[in-house]
């Protein structure tokens, strides 16, 4: 199979995926907005916004931090969000293939995004133990699973066209 | 010996280091494991917020991967705080605490 990611020039990443896979994908930046628009008592926050200061006596440089970082980071996130929004709306459909050109800047954000939205599935689907991509058709998490798995192997496409 | 005189050296050991003190003692940031990240992401990101080369993070990364954890950073409070923000930008699971 050709690559999803191939990097064009100095500062130009395109992306090349079936039909079926842009659909899949167009329906995911809105489910992690909404997440990241929750509390953070929600377990995916608490994943993506972890402690700073594990030890109990630092608890106030801990609350400090949250306080100080916490707004950065979620804007961070929104703005990744929204460049690979805009990028799956700009790309260009043939009768078998979907096209896009990515800036770095974009290029990064689908990085930072296909990770988030890993890691939100891995607190979805309860993973403790290291997942292998392998998954068993009788699991009932066999789809979220298979998702898992997919956005990992593009992660991993994506990450070997930026070193290229 | 005294109960009194043996219990009043233990309680000043515990007591905290004051402000002043604090500048002295060095931070350590650590990347704790994480079932879902891949390794392949892990070596990038400290390679691209460290600036350590491919081997130094590959060395990193596989300590995070098989002993759970290891020291990515260190420095002053402020230094650490500021690395453990970007890590947790990129998604990595990172703390930081005094070094002792």
């Amino acid at each position: 199979m050709a690559g999803s990611f191939k990097r064009i020039g100095n500062d130009r990443v395109r992306v090349r995926l079936a039909n079926d896979e842009v659909a899949v994908l167009r329906g995911l930046p809105d489910q992690l907005r909404t997440v990241l628009g929750e509390g953070e008592d929600e377990p995916v926050n608490r994943r993506l916004f972890p402690p700073a200061y594990l030890d109990v006596a630092d608890i106030e440089h801990d609350a400090e931090f949250q306080r100080l970082m916490h707004d950065d980071l979620v804007s961070e996130k929104l703005t990744n969000l929204d460049l690979v929004t805009d990028s799956l709306a700009r790309g260009t459909s043939s009768v078998r293939r979907w096209t896009v050109e990515l800036t770095d800047e974009e290029a990064t954000a689908w990085l930072g995004v296909l990770n988030d939205l890993r890691l939100a599935l891995g607190v979805r689907l309860d993973i403790t133990e290291d997942f292998d991509g392998d998954v068993d058709d009788t699991d009932p998490r066999a789809p979220a699973l298979r998702l898992l798995s997919y956005l990992g192997w593009l992660e991993e496409q994506l990450l070997e066209a930026l070193q290229s | 010996m005294s109960r009194m005189s043996t219990t009043a050296p233990t309680r000043e050991r515990t007591e905290r280091p004051d402000d002043v003190a604090e500048p002295d003692i060095p931070w350590v940031v650590i990347v704790w494991n994480d079932p879902v990240n891949l390794m392949s992401y892990v070596v990038f990101v400290l390679q691209k917020l460290f600036g350590y080369d491919r081997e130094k993070a590959t060395r990193l990364m596989l300590d995070v991967h098989h002993k759970g954890k290891a020291v990515v950073s260190s420095g002053p409070r402020e230094k650490a705080e500021f690395d453990v923000y970007r890590l947790h930008g990129h998604g990595l699971w990172a703390t930081m605490q005094k070094d002792r």
